[in-house]
Protein backbone atom coordinates (compact mmCIF):
# COMPACT_ATOMS: atom_id res chain seq x y z
CA UNK A 1 0.00 0.00 0.00
CA UNK A 2 1.96 2.94 -1.10
CA UNK A 3 -0.25 6.01 -0.91
CA UNK A 4 -1.05 7.49 2.49
CA UNK A 5 -4.26 7.23 3.86
CA UNK A 6 -5.62 10.39 5.25
CA UNK A 7 -8.64 10.30 7.87
CA UNK A 8 -10.82 11.81 5.65
CA UNK A 9 -10.52 8.57 3.16
CA UNK A 10 -8.25 11.45 0.34
CA UNK A 11 -5.30 9.63 -0.79
CA UNK A 12 -2.39 11.38 -1.80
CA UNK A 13 -0.57 10.39 -4.97
CA UNK A 14 1.53 13.23 -5.03
CA UNK A 15 4.66 10.71 -4.67
CA UNK A 16 4.18 8.72 -7.61
CA UNK A 17 5.79 9.76 -11.16
CA UNK A 18 3.60 8.77 -13.38
CA UNK A 19 4.40 6.16 -16.13
CA UNK A 20 7.50 8.24 -18.19
CA UNK A 21 6.69 7.94 -22.09
CA UNK A 22 9.98 5.71 -22.99
CA UNK A 23 8.63 3.13 -20.50
CA UNK A 24 5.54 2.44 -22.24
CA UNK A 25 7.15 2.10 -25.75
CA UNK A 26 9.26 -0.50 -24.40
CA UNK A 27 6.24 -2.43 -23.17
CA UNK A 28 4.08 -1.86 -26.87
CA UNK A 29 8.08 -2.76 -27.97
CA UNK A 30 7.78 -6.35 -25.91
CA UNK A 31 3.77 -6.55 -26.51
CA UNK A 32 4.20 -6.49 -29.88
CA UNK A 33 6.69 -9.67 -30.24
CA UNK A 34 5.52 -11.96 -27.04
CA UNK A 35 2.35 -13.10 -28.43
CA UNK A 36 3.25 -16.44 -30.74
CA UNK A 37 1.04 -14.28 -33.63
CA UNK A 38 3.77 -11.31 -33.35
CA UNK A 39 6.36 -13.66 -33.30
CA UNK A 40 5.28 -15.86 -36.24
CA UNK A 41 4.32 -12.86 -37.90
CA UNK A 42 8.20 -11.37 -37.71
CA UNK A 43 9.68 -14.21 -38.15
CA UNK A 44 7.65 -15.27 -41.26
CA UNK A 45 8.12 -11.84 -42.93
CA UNK A 46 12.25 -12.10 -42.41
CA UNK A 47 12.00 -15.73 -43.54
CA UNK A 48 10.16 -14.60 -47.04
CA UNK A 49 12.73 -12.15 -47.36
CA UNK A 50 15.64 -14.15 -47.24
CA UNK A 51 13.86 -17.19 -49.18
CA UNK A 52 12.70 -14.72 -51.76
CA UNK A 53 16.26 -12.95 -51.67
CA UNK A 54 18.28 -16.47 -52.34
CA UNK A 55 15.72 -17.58 -55.26
CA UNK A 56 16.55 -14.15 -56.55
CA UNK A 57 20.13 -14.81 -56.27
CA UNK A 58 20.23 -17.91 -57.94
CA UNK A 59 17.50 -17.67 -60.44
CA UNK A 60 18.34 -14.01 -61.56
CA UNK A 61 20.36 -12.96 -65.02
CA UNK A 62 23.59 -11.75 -63.92
CA UNK A 63 22.68 -8.25 -65.22
CA UNK A 64 20.22 -7.54 -62.48
CA UNK A 65 21.76 -8.94 -59.34
CA UNK A 66 22.28 -5.55 -58.65
CA UNK A 67 22.54 -4.34 -55.06
CA UNK A 68 19.76 -2.21 -56.14
CA UNK A 69 17.91 -4.89 -57.34
CA UNK A 70 17.90 -6.37 -54.47
CA UNK A 71 16.58 -4.24 -51.83
CA UNK A 72 14.12 -3.37 -54.08
CA UNK A 73 12.50 -7.34 -54.20
CA UNK A 74 13.45 -7.69 -50.32
CA UNK A 75 11.61 -4.15 -49.89
CA UNK A 76 8.85 -5.00 -52.08
CA UNK A 77 8.25 -8.63 -49.92
CA UNK A 78 9.06 -6.21 -46.28
CA UNK A 79 6.39 -3.97 -47.85
CA UNK A 80 3.47 -6.28 -48.48
CA UNK A 81 3.80 -7.38 -45.08
CA UNK A 82 4.74 -5.24 -42.57
CA UNK A 83 1.81 -3.15 -42.61
CA UNK A 84 0.12 -6.08 -41.03
CA UNK A 85 2.60 -6.82 -37.95
CA UNK A 86 1.49 -2.46 -36.76
CA UNK A 87 -2.42 -3.27 -37.80
CA UNK A 88 -2.34 -6.61 -35.15
CA UNK A 89 -0.23 -4.20 -33.06
CA UNK A 90 -3.27 -1.83 -32.68
CA UNK A 91 -5.81 -4.30 -33.19
CA UNK A 92 -4.88 -7.29 -30.75
CA UNK A 93 -6.16 -4.10 -28.04
CA UNK A 94 -9.89 -4.49 -28.97
CA UNK A 95 -9.82 -8.31 -30.87
CA UNK A 96 -8.32 -9.95 -27.49
CA UNK A 97 -9.55 -7.27 -25.78
CA UNK A 98 -6.36 -6.50 -24.08
CA UNK A 99 -7.38 -2.67 -23.96
CA UNK A 100 -9.38 -2.72 -20.95
CA UNK A 101 -6.04 -4.05 -18.83
CA UNK A 102 -3.81 -1.23 -21.23
CA UNK A 103 -5.78 1.93 -20.91
CA UNK A 104 -6.59 1.07 -17.23
CA UNK A 105 -2.98 1.28 -16.16
CA UNK A 106 -2.33 4.15 -18.55
CA UNK A 107 -5.83 6.24 -18.65
CA UNK A 108 -4.23 9.06 -20.60
CA UNK A 109 -5.23 6.96 -24.33
CA UNK A 110 -3.49 9.44 -26.56
CA UNK A 111 -0.08 8.54 -24.76
CA UNK A 112 -0.49 4.41 -25.03
CA UNK A 113 -1.26 5.13 -29.17
CA UNK A 114 1.83 7.45 -29.19
CA UNK A 115 4.04 5.17 -27.71
CA UNK A 116 2.57 2.41 -29.75
CA UNK A 117 3.28 4.38 -32.74
CA UNK A 118 6.83 5.04 -31.59
CA UNK A 119 6.81 0.77 -31.05
CA UNK A 120 5.58 0.35 -34.15
CA UNK A 121 8.17 2.63 -35.68
CA UNK A 122 11.32 1.18 -34.25
CA UNK A 123 9.90 -2.44 -34.77
CA UNK A 124 9.18 -1.74 -38.52
CA UNK A 125 13.06 0.32 -39.03
CA UNK A 126 14.24 -2.64 -37.61
CA UNK A 127 12.86 -5.14 -40.07
CA UNK A 128 13.75 -2.78 -42.98
CA UNK A 129 17.25 -2.61 -41.34
CA UNK A 130 16.85 -6.47 -41.23
CA UNK A 131 15.73 -6.74 -45.07
CA UNK A 132 18.72 -4.37 -46.16
CA UNK A 133 21.34 -6.50 -44.81
CA UNK A 134 19.38 -9.51 -46.76
CA UNK A 135 19.23 -7.57 -49.68
CA UNK A 136 23.23 -7.58 -49.10
CA UNK A 137 23.59 -11.03 -48.28
CA UNK A 138 22.08 -11.75 -52.10
CA UNK A 139 24.26 -9.32 -53.44
CA UNK A 140 27.17 -10.86 -51.89
CA UNK A 141 25.88 -15.14 -52.94
CA UNK A 142 25.26 -13.76 -56.49
CA UNK A 143 28.66 -11.61 -57.05
CA UNK A 144 26.33 -8.47 -57.94
CA UNK A 145 27.35 -5.17 -58.34
CA UNK A 146 27.26 -2.66 -54.84
CA UNK A 147 26.62 0.65 -57.13
CA UNK A 148 23.26 1.31 -55.80
CA UNK A 149 20.77 4.67 -56.80
CA UNK A 150 20.58 7.07 -53.35
CA UNK A 151 16.94 7.74 -55.10
CA UNK A 152 15.62 4.51 -55.36
CA UNK A 153 17.22 3.42 -51.83
CA UNK A 154 15.07 5.95 -50.17
CA UNK A 155 11.92 6.37 -51.92
CA UNK A 156 11.47 3.12 -52.79
CA UNK A 157 13.04 1.06 -50.12
CA UNK A 158 12.87 3.00 -47.03
CA UNK A 159 9.89 5.95 -47.85
CA UNK A 160 7.91 3.25 -49.06
CA UNK A 161 7.75 0.69 -46.12
CA UNK A 162 7.48 4.22 -43.84
CA UNK A 163 4.41 5.17 -45.51
CA UNK A 164 3.60 1.04 -45.05
CA UNK A 165 4.27 1.69 -41.38
CA UNK A 166 1.79 4.88 -41.19
CA UNK A 167 -0.58 3.01 -43.34
CA UNK A 168 -1.10 -0.05 -41.16
CA UNK A 169 -1.33 1.89 -38.18
CA UNK A 170 -3.92 3.95 -39.58
CA UNK A 171 -6.22 0.96 -40.89
CA UNK A 172 -5.98 -0.84 -37.11
CA UNK A 173 -7.29 2.21 -35.70
CA UNK A 174 -9.76 2.77 -38.04
CA UNK A 175 -11.54 -0.81 -37.65
CA UNK A 176 -10.30 -1.82 -34.20
CA UNK A 177 -10.95 -5.38 -35.39
CA UNK A 178 -8.00 -7.60 -36.23
CA UNK A 179 -9.72 -9.72 -39.52
CA UNK A 180 -11.52 -6.80 -40.60
CA UNK A 181 -8.17 -4.50 -40.82
CA UNK A 182 -6.23 -7.17 -42.71
CA UNK A 183 -9.23 -8.01 -45.42
CA UNK A 184 -9.15 -3.92 -45.93
CA UNK A 185 -5.12 -3.75 -46.18
CA UNK A 186 -5.24 -6.44 -49.55
CA UNK A 187 -8.22 -4.75 -50.95
CA UNK A 188 -6.32 -1.59 -50.53
CA UNK A 189 -2.98 -2.70 -51.95
CA UNK A 190 -3.73 -5.62 -54.00
CA UNK A 191 -6.99 -5.33 -55.63
CA UNK A 192 -7.60 -1.31 -55.44
CA UNK A 193 -4.16 -0.93 -57.92
CA UNK A 194 -5.38 -3.80 -59.96
CA UNK A 195 -8.69 -2.51 -60.77
CA UNK A 196 -7.28 1.02 -61.32
CA UNK A 197 -4.76 -0.42 -63.60
CA UNK A 198 -7.75 -1.95 -65.71
CA UNK A 199 -9.41 1.24 -66.13
CA UNK A 200 -6.88 3.05 -66.81
CA UNK A 201 -5.60 0.91 -69.29
CA UNK A 202 -9.06 0.94 -71.00
CA UNK A 203 -10.34 4.64 -70.35
CA UNK A 204 -7.96 7.43 -71.66
CA UNK A 205 -9.25 10.27 -69.42
CA UNK A 206 -8.97 8.25 -65.97
CA UNK A 207 -5.08 6.81 -67.03
CA UNK A 208 -4.53 10.44 -66.19
CA UNK A 209 -6.58 10.88 -63.38
CA UNK A 210 -5.49 7.51 -61.81
CA UNK A 211 -2.11 9.10 -60.02
CA UNK A 212 -4.67 12.18 -58.31
CA UNK A 213 -7.16 9.28 -56.72
CA UNK A 214 -5.19 5.92 -55.93
CA UNK A 215 -2.01 6.17 -53.85
CA UNK A 216 -1.09 3.29 -54.87
CA UNK A 217 -0.92 4.19 -58.55
CA UNK A 218 1.16 7.21 -57.19
CA UNK A 219 3.61 6.00 -55.33
CA UNK A 220 4.67 4.25 -58.45
CA UNK A 221 7.14 7.39 -58.99
CA UNK A 222 9.10 6.68 -55.93
CA UNK A 223 10.43 3.13 -57.68
CA UNK A 224 11.30 5.03 -61.04
CA UNK A 225 15.12 4.70 -59.81
CA UNK A 226 17.48 7.78 -59.59
CA UNK A 227 15.12 10.07 -60.55
CA UNK A 228 13.69 11.96 -57.61
CA UNK A 229 9.57 12.68 -58.26
CA UNK A 230 8.77 15.97 -60.43
CA UNK A 231 6.99 18.94 -58.64
CA UNK A 232 3.76 17.24 -60.54
CA UNK A 233 4.34 13.67 -58.99
CA UNK A 234 4.86 15.25 -55.42
CA UNK A 235 1.68 16.90 -55.24
CA UNK A 236 -0.02 12.93 -56.93
CA UNK A 237 1.65 12.23 -53.63
CA UNK A 238 0.39 14.85 -51.29
CA UNK A 239 -3.23 14.50 -52.53
CA UNK A 240 -3.42 10.91 -52.86
CA UNK A 241 -1.44 10.62 -49.40
CA UNK A 242 -4.48 12.81 -47.73
CA UNK A 243 -6.96 10.68 -49.07
CA UNK A 244 -5.90 7.45 -48.43
CA UNK A 245 -3.24 7.85 -45.66
CA UNK A 246 -3.88 11.16 -43.74
CA UNK A 247 -7.52 11.30 -43.47
CA UNK A 248 -8.31 7.36 -42.91
CA UNK A 249 -5.12 8.31 -40.23
CA UNK A 250 -6.99 11.17 -38.54
CA UNK A 251 -10.50 9.44 -38.46
CA UNK A 252 -9.17 6.36 -37.09
CA UNK A 253 -7.43 8.43 -34.45
CA UNK A 254 -10.37 10.17 -33.22
CA UNK A 255 -12.39 6.30 -33.51
CA UNK A 256 -9.91 4.91 -30.88
CA UNK A 257 -9.55 8.07 -28.32
CA UNK A 258 -13.03 7.95 -28.07
CA UNK A 259 -13.77 4.11 -28.70
CA UNK A 260 -15.01 1.81 -24.86
CA UNK A 261 -13.44 -1.11 -24.58
CA UNK A 262 -15.71 -4.07 -24.11
CA UNK B 1 -12.11 5.21 -0.40
CA UNK B 2 -14.42 4.94 -3.75
CA UNK B 3 -16.87 7.74 -4.21
CA UNK B 4 -19.30 7.63 -6.75
CA UNK B 5 -21.42 11.01 -6.96
CA UNK B 6 -24.78 11.12 -8.86
CA UNK B 7 -23.08 8.92 -11.44
CA UNK B 8 -25.77 8.19 -14.50
CA UNK B 9 -24.59 6.78 -17.74
CA UNK B 10 -27.02 6.41 -21.10
CA UNK B 11 -26.83 4.66 -23.96
CA UNK B 12 -28.64 6.24 -26.69
CA UNK B 13 -32.00 5.95 -25.25
CA UNK B 14 -31.22 2.87 -22.64
CA UNK B 15 -30.21 4.01 -19.35
CA UNK B 16 -27.38 1.75 -17.98
CA UNK B 17 -26.41 3.95 -14.61
CA UNK B 18 -29.42 5.64 -13.59
CA UNK B 19 -28.05 8.63 -10.61
CA UNK B 20 -25.97 6.40 -8.41
CA UNK B 21 -24.53 7.32 -5.52
CA UNK B 22 -22.47 5.52 -3.09
CA UNK B 23 -19.00 5.37 -1.05
CA UNK B 24 -16.58 2.49 -0.52
CA UNK B 25 -14.53 3.27 2.72
CA UNK B 26 -11.47 2.36 3.63
CA UNK B 27 -11.13 -0.86 5.29
CA UNK B 28 -14.06 -2.66 4.47
CA UNK B 29 -15.14 -4.34 1.69
CA UNK B 30 -18.01 -3.45 -0.05
CA UNK B 31 -20.16 -5.80 -2.33
CA UNK B 32 -21.99 -4.46 -5.17
CA UNK B 33 -24.57 -6.75 -5.78
CA UNK B 34 -27.64 -7.25 -9.02
CA UNK B 35 -29.05 -9.48 -11.87
CA UNK B 36 -27.14 -9.24 -15.05
CA UNK B 37 -27.45 -6.10 -16.94
CA UNK B 38 -27.66 -4.05 -13.35
CA UNK B 39 -25.51 -1.47 -14.09
CA UNK B 40 -22.61 -2.98 -12.15
CA UNK B 41 -19.91 -3.29 -15.04
CA UNK B 42 -20.96 0.33 -16.22
CA UNK B 43 -20.34 1.57 -12.77
CA UNK B 44 -16.87 0.20 -12.61
CA UNK B 45 -15.95 1.11 -15.95
CA UNK B 46 -16.74 4.08 -15.37
CA UNK B 47 -14.40 4.46 -12.25
CA UNK B 48 -11.30 3.53 -13.84
CA UNK B 49 -11.90 5.70 -17.10
CA UNK B 50 -12.95 3.22 -19.65
CA UNK B 51 -16.42 4.46 -20.14
CA UNK B 52 -17.48 8.20 -20.16
CA UNK B 53 -20.42 9.41 -17.83
CA UNK B 54 -23.44 10.89 -18.95
CA UNK B 55 -23.21 12.95 -15.45
CA UNK B 56 -22.08 12.97 -12.42
CA UNK B 57 -18.76 11.61 -11.49
CA UNK B 58 -16.52 8.96 -9.69
CA UNK B 59 -13.55 9.96 -7.62
CA UNK B 60 -11.03 7.66 -5.60
CA UNK B 61 -9.36 8.93 -2.69
CA UNK B 62 -10.54 12.41 -4.09
CA UNK B 63 -8.91 12.45 -7.39
CA UNK B 64 -10.42 11.44 -10.72
CA UNK B 65 -8.86 8.02 -12.43
CA UNK B 66 -7.91 9.64 -15.00
CA UNK B 67 -5.70 12.21 -12.46
CA UNK B 68 -4.03 9.66 -10.57
CA UNK B 69 -0.62 9.34 -11.45
CA UNK B 70 0.81 5.44 -12.49
CA UNK B 71 -2.91 3.88 -11.23
CA UNK B 72 -1.45 0.68 -11.52
CA UNK B 73 0.16 1.46 -7.96
CA UNK B 74 -2.83 2.77 -6.17
CA UNK B 75 -6.14 1.13 -7.53
CA UNK B 76 -5.92 -2.60 -8.32
CA UNK B 77 -8.21 -2.81 -11.62
CA UNK B 78 -9.91 -6.43 -12.43
CA UNK B 79 -12.81 -6.00 -15.10
CA UNK B 80 -12.80 -9.37 -16.85
CA UNK B 81 -10.09 -12.27 -16.19
CA UNK B 82 -11.20 -13.16 -20.04
CA UNK B 83 -9.60 -9.95 -21.69
CA UNK B 84 -6.37 -11.02 -22.15
CA UNK B 85 -4.14 -11.75 -25.23
CA UNK B 86 -5.04 -15.94 -25.71
CA UNK B 87 -1.67 -15.74 -26.94
CA UNK B 88 0.05 -14.99 -24.18
CA UNK B 89 1.66 -16.62 -21.16
CA UNK B 90 0.15 -15.92 -17.56
CA UNK B 91 3.61 -14.93 -16.75
CA UNK B 92 3.98 -12.45 -19.65
CA UNK B 93 0.71 -10.85 -19.31
CA UNK B 94 1.80 -9.93 -15.13
CA UNK B 95 5.40 -9.39 -16.86
CA UNK B 96 4.07 -6.17 -19.00
CA UNK B 97 1.99 -5.45 -15.83
CA UNK B 98 4.79 -5.10 -13.67
CA UNK B 99 7.02 -3.45 -16.28
CA UNK B 100 4.28 -0.82 -16.97
CA UNK B 101 4.17 0.12 -13.39
CA UNK B 102 8.10 0.19 -13.09
CA UNK B 103 7.94 -2.72 -10.90
CA UNK B 104 10.79 -5.72 -10.87
CA UNK B 105 10.36 -8.75 -12.58
CA UNK B 106 10.08 -10.05 -8.85
CA UNK B 107 7.22 -8.93 -7.99
CA UNK B 108 5.78 -11.34 -10.84
CA UNK B 109 6.88 -14.52 -8.88
CA UNK B 110 5.20 -12.82 -5.87
CA UNK B 111 2.24 -12.44 -7.55
CA UNK B 112 2.18 -16.30 -9.08
CA UNK B 113 3.02 -17.61 -5.75
CA UNK B 114 0.28 -15.81 -4.09
CA UNK B 115 -2.39 -16.44 -6.12
CA UNK B 116 -1.27 -20.44 -6.59
CA UNK B 117 -0.34 -20.55 -10.20
CA UNK B 118 2.44 -22.97 -10.40
CA UNK B 119 5.77 -22.13 -12.70
CA UNK B 120 4.42 -24.85 -15.30
CA UNK B 121 1.13 -23.09 -15.28
CA UNK B 122 2.92 -19.26 -15.43
CA UNK B 123 4.40 -20.58 -18.83
CA UNK B 124 1.06 -22.10 -20.92
CA UNK B 125 -0.62 -19.40 -22.72
CA UNK B 126 -3.63 -17.84 -22.13
CA UNK B 127 -5.95 -19.49 -23.99
CA UNK B 128 -5.10 -22.88 -22.16
CA UNK B 129 -6.29 -21.55 -18.87
CA UNK B 130 -9.55 -22.61 -17.34
CA UNK B 131 -11.84 -19.57 -16.02
CA UNK B 132 -10.33 -20.18 -12.91
CA UNK B 133 -7.20 -19.92 -13.15
CA UNK B 134 -7.95 -16.71 -15.66
CA UNK B 135 -9.50 -15.49 -12.75
CA UNK B 136 -6.34 -15.92 -10.20
CA UNK B 137 -4.34 -14.56 -12.79
CA UNK B 138 -6.45 -11.21 -12.71
CA UNK B 139 -6.70 -11.12 -9.02
CA UNK B 140 -2.83 -11.42 -9.42
CA UNK B 141 -2.82 -8.45 -11.78
CA UNK B 142 -4.73 -6.68 -9.73
CA UNK B 143 -2.50 -6.84 -6.89
CA UNK B 144 0.75 -6.41 -8.74
CA UNK B 145 1.22 -2.77 -7.57
CA UNK B 146 0.42 -3.33 -3.81
CA UNK B 147 -2.92 -0.72 -4.64
CA UNK B 148 -4.66 1.11 -1.40
CA UNK B 149 -7.92 0.12 -3.26
CA UNK B 150 -9.37 -3.12 -5.42
CA UNK B 151 -12.24 -2.54 -7.56
CA UNK B 152 -12.71 -5.91 -8.66
CA UNK B 153 -15.66 -7.40 -11.17
CA UNK B 154 -17.27 -10.72 -10.58
CA UNK B 155 -13.90 -11.74 -9.21
CA UNK B 156 -15.20 -15.66 -7.68
CA UNK B 157 -16.70 -16.64 -11.20
CA UNK B 158 -15.23 -19.70 -12.21
CA UNK B 159 -13.63 -20.28 -8.73
CA UNK B 160 -13.94 -23.41 -6.90
CA UNK B 161 -15.30 -23.42 -3.65
CA UNK B 162 -11.74 -23.79 -2.41
CA UNK B 163 -11.07 -20.87 -4.24
CA UNK B 164 -13.70 -18.77 -3.39
CA UNK B 165 -12.77 -19.31 0.43
CA UNK B 166 -9.44 -18.48 -0.88
CA UNK B 167 -10.22 -14.97 -2.16
CA UNK B 168 -12.69 -14.55 0.68
CA UNK B 169 -9.58 -14.18 3.08
CA UNK B 170 -7.48 -12.85 1.11
CA UNK B 171 -9.73 -9.59 0.95
CA UNK B 172 -10.56 -9.27 4.12
CA UNK B 173 -6.84 -9.15 4.97
CA UNK B 174 -6.67 -7.12 2.59
CA UNK B 175 -9.37 -4.98 4.11
CA UNK B 176 -8.47 -4.85 7.64
CA UNK B 177 -4.72 -3.70 6.55
CA UNK B 178 -6.84 -0.13 5.19
CA UNK B 179 -7.57 -1.05 1.90
CA UNK B 180 -10.52 -0.19 0.47
CA UNK B 181 -12.03 -3.51 -1.57
CA UNK B 182 -15.38 -3.43 -4.15
CA UNK B 183 -16.50 -6.26 -5.79
CA UNK B 184 -19.45 -7.03 -7.83
CA UNK B 185 -21.19 -9.97 -7.78
CA UNK B 186 -24.45 -11.42 -9.27
CA UNK B 187 -24.58 -14.43 -6.43
CA UNK B 188 -25.90 -13.09 -2.90
CA UNK B 189 -24.32 -15.80 -1.12
CA UNK B 190 -21.00 -14.88 -2.22
CA UNK B 191 -21.17 -11.06 -1.10
CA UNK B 192 -23.10 -11.67 2.01
CA UNK B 193 -20.36 -14.07 3.33
CA UNK B 194 -17.44 -11.86 2.01
CA UNK B 195 -18.87 -8.33 2.30
CA UNK B 196 -19.36 -5.57 5.22
CA UNK B 197 -21.44 -3.18 3.31
CA UNK B 198 -23.68 -4.15 0.36
CA UNK B 199 -25.19 -2.04 -2.65
CA UNK B 200 -27.65 -3.51 -3.83
CA UNK B 201 -28.57 -2.12 -7.64
CA UNK B 202 -31.24 -3.14 -10.01
CA UNK B 203 -31.84 -1.36 -13.83
CA UNK B 204 -29.33 0.79 -12.92
CA UNK B 205 -30.65 2.36 -10.27
CA UNK B 206 -29.94 1.24 -6.27
CA UNK B 207 -32.65 -0.35 -4.42
CA UNK B 208 -30.83 -0.52 -0.97
CA UNK B 209 -27.78 -0.54 0.83
CA UNK B 210 -26.31 -0.75 4.01
CA UNK B 211 -24.81 -3.15 6.26
CA UNK B 212 -26.34 -6.91 6.68
CA UNK B 213 -28.27 -5.91 9.75
CA UNK B 214 -29.68 -2.90 8.55
CA UNK B 215 -30.76 -4.54 5.53
CA UNK B 216 -32.75 -7.28 6.97
CA UNK B 217 -34.31 -4.58 9.30
CA UNK B 218 -36.02 -2.89 7.22
CA UNK B 219 -37.92 -6.21 6.29
CA UNK B 220 -41.51 -6.31 7.56
CA UNK B 221 -42.22 -9.17 10.04
CA UNK B 222 -44.31 -12.05 9.73
CA UNK B 223 -44.71 -15.53 12.25
CA UNK B 224 -45.01 -18.45 10.91
CA UNK B 225 -47.49 -20.79 13.18
CA UNK B 226 -49.27 -23.87 13.70
CA UNK B 227 -51.80 -24.97 16.36
CA UNK B 228 -54.36 -27.49 17.34
CA UNK B 229 -57.06 -25.39 16.13
CA UNK B 230 -55.54 -23.27 13.54
CA UNK B 231 -58.95 -21.69 12.71
CA UNK B 232 -59.58 -20.37 16.09
CA UNK B 233 -56.17 -18.89 15.98
CA UNK B 234 -56.91 -17.18 13.19
CA UNK B 235 -60.28 -15.72 14.53
CA UNK B 236 -58.35 -14.58 17.18
CA UNK B 237 -55.56 -13.24 15.60
CA UNK B 238 -57.62 -11.23 13.52
CA UNK B 239 -59.74 -9.65 16.21
CA UNK B 240 -56.07 -8.16 17.34
CA UNK B 241 -56.09 -6.72 14.01
CA UNK B 242 -53.19 -8.34 12.66
CA UNK B 243 -53.51 -9.84 8.86
CA UNK B 244 -53.42 -13.85 8.60
CA UNK B 245 -53.07 -15.88 6.23
CA UNK B 246 -52.74 -19.65 5.17
CA UNK B 247 -49.37 -21.38 4.93
CA UNK B 248 -48.86 -24.84 4.31
CA UNK B 249 -50.40 -26.61 7.73
CA UNK B 250 -50.41 -23.42 9.45
CA UNK B 251 -50.66 -19.78 9.11
CA UNK B 252 -48.56 -16.73 8.41
CA UNK B 253 -48.91 -13.94 10.76
CA UNK B 254 -48.31 -10.15 9.79
CA UNK B 255 -47.11 -10.03 14.02
CA UNK B 256 -43.94 -10.77 15.81
CA UNK B 257 -43.98 -14.15 17.55
CA UNK B 258 -44.41 -12.56 20.80
CA UNK B 259 -48.16 -10.87 19.17
CA UNK B 260 -49.19 -14.41 18.49
CA UNK B 261 -48.01 -16.11 21.49
CA UNK B 262 -49.91 -13.89 23.49
CA UNK B 263 -53.18 -13.82 20.94
CA UNK B 264 -53.16 -17.58 21.18
CA UNK B 265 -52.72 -17.96 25.32
CA UNK B 266 -55.73 -15.77 25.78
CA UNK B 267 -57.73 -17.73 23.13
CA UNK B 268 -56.57 -20.99 24.72
CA UNK B 269 -54.92 -22.38 21.30
CA UNK B 270 -52.12 -25.54 21.86
CA UNK B 271 -49.26 -24.28 19.59
CA UNK B 272 -47.05 -26.74 18.26
CA UNK B 273 -45.07 -24.40 16.05
CA UNK B 274 -44.09 -20.63 16.53
CA UNK B 275 -41.10 -19.09 14.98
CA UNK B 276 -40.46 -15.76 12.72
CA UNK B 277 -40.69 -16.26 9.35
CA UNK B 278 -37.00 -15.17 7.96
CA UNK B 279 -36.82 -14.47 4.36
CA UNK B 280 -33.15 -13.97 4.52
CA UNK B 281 -31.48 -11.55 2.02
CA UNK B 282 -32.10 -13.78 -0.90
CA UNK B 283 -36.03 -12.59 -0.55
CA UNK B 284 -34.87 -9.36 0.31
CA UNK B 285 -32.72 -9.23 -2.68
CA UNK B 286 -35.29 -10.74 -5.15
CA UNK B 287 -38.19 -8.42 -4.00
CA UNK B 288 -36.30 -5.22 -4.54
CA UNK B 289 -34.82 -6.01 -7.88
CA UNK B 290 -37.74 -8.28 -8.74
CA UNK B 291 -39.34 -5.27 -11.87
CA UNK B 292 -35.48 -5.92 -13.39
CA UNK B 293 -35.19 -9.88 -12.84
CA UNK B 294 -35.80 -11.75 -16.50
CA UNK B 295 -36.89 -15.02 -15.05
CA UNK B 296 -40.39 -14.46 -13.62
CA UNK B 297 -42.30 -17.79 -13.15
CA UNK B 298 -43.15 -17.43 -17.18
CA UNK B 299 -45.71 -20.29 -18.58
CA UNK B 300 -43.06 -23.52 -19.96
CA UNK B 301 -42.51 -22.79 -23.61
CA UNK B 302 -44.71 -24.81 -26.05
CA UNK B 303 -43.27 -28.35 -27.22
CA UNK B 304 -42.55 -28.30 -30.87
CA UNK B 305 -44.75 -29.61 -33.03
CA UNK B 306 -43.27 -32.38 -35.36
CA UNK B 307 -46.09 -32.72 -37.69
CA UNK B 308 -46.73 -29.29 -37.85
CA UNK B 309 -48.35 -27.98 -40.95
CA UNK B 310 -45.35 -25.94 -42.00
Amino acid sequence: MSAAVAPSGALDFSGTPRVPFSRLVSVEFRKALDTRAGRWLTGTIIALCLIVIVIFALAAPDESTNFDTFLAVSGTTLGYFLPILLIMMVTSEWSQRTGLVTFALEPHRSRVVASKFCAGLLLGVGLIVVAAALAALGTLIAGGDWEIETGLLINGFVVANLIGIVLGFAIGMLLMNTPAAIVTYFIYTLVLPIAVGILAAFQEWFNDLAPWVEFNTAQASLFEGDAMPTGEEFAQLLVTGTIWLLIPFAVGLWRLLRAEPK
Amino acid sequence: MITVDHLTRKYGDFTAVDDVSFVAQPGRVTGFLGPNGAGKTTTMRVMVGLTPATAGQVTIGGHLYRDIPNPGRHVGVLLDASAQHAGRTGREVLTIGARTMGLPDSRVEEMLALVSLSPEESKRRLRNYSLGMRQRLGIAHALLGDPTVLILDEPANGLDPAGIRWMRGLLKGYADRGGTVLLSSHLLNEVELIADEMILIGNGRIVAQGDKQSLLATETVSSLVTSLDNAALAAALQAAGHTVAAAGDGLRVAATTVEVGRAALSAGVVLTDLRVESAGLEDLFLSLTADTQRDTQAAAPAPINAGGAA
